[in-house]
């Protein structure tokens, strides 16, 4: 009997020490006397895009004594990790979502139904109105807008004297810059959703919605990549390149110029600080649109420390906050009364062509992803020499059939 | 044990006194609360998930689902929807194209590197654990690896074939569908093959040297030995490995993922990134489910017809 009693400590033991081991994972904070837990994308504190979060953080704690606990949980395993957390009761206290998915997560019930504290607040009309709309969801705000980002022209000016204003010039400098192992642009065209915004980009200019690959703007859109393509103004590589390889090709003077985003203004200044080079805003035709690039701060459904979440997210939103922030994280305001923004002539030309951004409305954001990795398939195809309007009504069946428009 | 022990004694074995019987049970129903642990650690972490993946592609489940419940039963319907779709027929075929490949690959490699190894010879020891690095690497770091000597414009391969003048200008392995699967193949075979090689060595081993002498008695050039007494005595060995790689390389995510996402145009998007992608990029976690469930039932049914066979060789 005393070997029964001892084998069932054991095994009972066990069991006790493995839920244990399983329970550690992010909480919302239910006791006060636990620190406050925020789950963010950006990086951890020894990475450039992480450490001005941290900072920023660490202002607060200092400021408010509150103890903050940040994970860091790389962009591909995001979206999963506050999924599953959600679905077992153990969110964060605060998630810093794409400003894309914060619909989709207030239908699902990931996060809470932030209105009452905003009306109580009261600086939501200090947004700029493309930005407030992706914290919308039936009516209800669920969300900050954290940041933004626009798309632009990075040029090197020992090789460019001054960035094409239209796709025509685009084509003819790029193929002009190009030979010798080096391209006149680079832009990521990798499978899924981020290759696709370079496509995206060339739509709008050409008068067409992303939605609507299969026009005559979709069309001359994937047919003026092709063109750049054939005559080496683009390598055929960018098929296989995400931002970063876009990025790396600049740096190293593979390519005269790219199109990517704010994120590696500071990184090109401390990593090849003898790259001689610029911004401009992205070049015309119907329009001169860029894809918005944004982030929302969130409060997880499960939480039960809204009171301190929200505090933290007021303070990060405060404009004197911003100003330090936004400049150490290559972004730029979401808001219109941050101060400075103009004062970097590389920021300025951001915030410029901020003003022009395109973000899908409340009944797209949902399928984005979808609808970005159709068009990032139909390039692929129409650079593999598929024709265009053949590539294009192809993604244009799975887009139709993302939206329920088909 | 017992069989060897004396009669008398195995009597009393059988026959036990009450006190004895009474303190055997209580033994037994030790030794099961010691199991305890370990079927709780199983239901918890493969059995639930399975089951729950499982239940999932007969529901209706989006991100909603998932986190508020209440998904609605819709028996067939996913299996039907997905087995309506040419995209799901063109990553079950990749799944199976990148799969015998990686096998046929792995295999040859690994005899390869058997039939070395298994040679005494200076430095055998060093090679050795030098080329199993390959398999001890963290996926990461070997498809990284992968897509640097394969890059078109820094990479290794077209810098050799350059010096060699073969290509002239910039060769994108990555981003041409053909040659991308090819790659993904080779880099999984480069994983995999040391530990094919392993086994291998062990199978080469096992082979009794007098039959090796026979054949040289009676004649047999090197090539018949190797045809006649080398591979037929492998054979359980080769079996295994080949059923082992398959079950790896089907499942395989992390090399593709972090090599191709799956592109150029969904020219190596297999079942698990196929699934991964509904899941994961589309939320739609019913439809992933099916694809998870036929992922789960290939290599299922292959290993039931490999222990049939085994037991069958066996009983012959």
């Amino acid at each position: 009997m005393r070997t029964v009693v001892r084998a069932s400590l054991v095994a009972a033991a066990a069991v006790l020490a493995a839920a244990g081991c399983a329970s550690g994972g992010g909480t919302g904070g239910g006791e006060p006397s636990e620190p406050l837990s925020v789950w963010q994308f950006y990086g951890d504190e020894s990475m450039p895009t992480g450490k001005p979060f941290y900072d920023l953080v660490a202002r607060y704690e200092q400021q408010s004594g509150t103890d903050v606990d940040i994970r860091f949980i790389p962009y591909d395993d995001f979206n999963r990790t506050l999924t599953q957390a959600a679905a077992a009761g153990d969110g964060p206290g605060i998630a810093l979502i794409s400003a894309f998915d914060t619909a989709a997560m207030a239908d699902a019930g990931v996060i809470q139904d932030l209105s009452a504290q905003v009306q109580d607040w009261g600086q939501q009309g200090a947004y700029f109105p493309t930005n407030w709309e992706s914290t919308q969801a039936d009516g209800k705000t669920y969300g900050i807008p954290h940041l933004a980002d626009a798309y632009a022209v990075y040029y090197n000016t020992a090789m460019v004297q001054q960035a094409p204003t239209t796709w025509t010039e685009m084509e003819s400098t790029a193929a002009a810059l190009s030979g010798e192992g080096r391209s006149g642009l680079a832009v990521s065209g990798i499978e899924g959703a981020e290759g696709a915004t370079g496509l995206a980009i060339r739509m709008l200019a050409a008068g067409a919605q992303p939605t609507e690959i299969d026009s005559p703007g979709g069309h001359a859109a994937l047919e003026s990549l092709r063109r750049m393509v054939q005559s080496g103004a683009l390598s055929e590589g960018f098929l296989t390149w995400n931002e970063e390889d876009a990025k790396n090709q600049f740096a190293t003077g593979q390519a005269a110029m790219m199109i990517n985003s704010a994120t590696y203004v500071n990184i090109l200044r401390e990593e090849n600080p003898d790259l001689q080079w610029s911004v401009a805003v992205l070049p015309s035709e119907a329009t001169g649109q860029t894809m918005l690039s944004a982030e929302n701060l969130t409060i997880g459904a499960t939480s039960d420390d809204t009171d301190r979440a929200w505090d933290l997210i007021t303070f990060m939103q405060r404009p004197e906050e911003l100003q330090v922030y936004l400049p150490e994280r290559n972004k730029l305001p979401a808001r219109s009364d941050v101060p400075g923004t103009a004062e970097d002539p590389v920021r300025a030309v951001f915030a410029q062509q901020l003003q022009q951004a395109w973000a899908p409305d409340a009944a797209l954001a949902p399928h984005t992803t979808e609808v970005l990795t159709a068009l990032q398939a139909a390039l692929q195809q129409t650079i593999s020499g598929t024709p265009a309007p053949d590539a294009a009504r192809a993604a244009q069946a799975t887009i139709d059939e993302a939206l329920g428009t088909s | 044990m017992t069989v060897i022990e004396a009669k008398g004694a195995l009597e009393r074995t059988r026959t036990p006194s009450p006190p004895h019987r009474a303190r055997r049970r209580a033994g037994n129903r030790a030794d099961q609360l010691f199991l305890l642990p370990a079927v709780l650690f199983a239901a918890v972490t493969v059995v639930y998930p399975l089951v729950y993946s499982v239940l999932q592609a007969f529901q209706d489940v989006g991100l909603r689902e998932v986190i508020r419940g209440g998904a609605e039963w819709v028996g067939f319907a996913n299996f039907a929807d997905q087995f309506g779709r040419a995209e799901f027929w063109q990553a079950l075929w990749l799944s199976l194209v990148y799969t015998v490949g990686t096998v046929v690959l792995t295999y040859v490699g690994g005899l390869a590197l058997a039939l070395l190894f298994v040679r005494e010879f200076a430095g055998r020891n060093v090679m050795r654990a030098l080329l199993m690095l390959a398999w001890i690497l963290p996926t990461v770091v070997g498809a990284n690896v992968w897509r640097w000597l394969l890059d078109g414009s820094y990479g290794l391969l077209n810098a050799v074939l350059r010096g060699l003048g073969l290509i002239d200008g910039d060769l994108f392995w990555l981003g041409q569908p053909g040659p991308a699967l090819v790659s993904v193949i080779v880099a999984t075979a480069w994983s995999f093959a040391p530990f094919a090689m392993i086994l291998m060595v062990a199978g080469l081993q096992g082979v009794p040297a007098m039959l090796y002498e026979a054949a040289r008695i009676d004649g047999a050039s090197a090539w018949q030995q190797f045809r006649h007494v080398t591979l037929p005595a492998l054979r359980p060995v080769s079996v295994t490995v080949m059923l082992l790689i398959f079950i790896f390389a089907f499942k395989t995510f992390d090399t593709i993922y972090l090599m191709t996402r799956g592109g150029p145009g969904g020219a190596t998007l297999t079942l698990p990134l196929y699934a991964f992608q509904e899941a994961f990029e589309f939320r739609r976690y019913d439809t992933a489910a099916v694809a998870t469930t036929v992922m789960l039932l290939v290599p299922l049914v292959l290993s039931i017809f490999y222990f049939r066979s085994l037991r069958r060789e066996e009983a012959a």
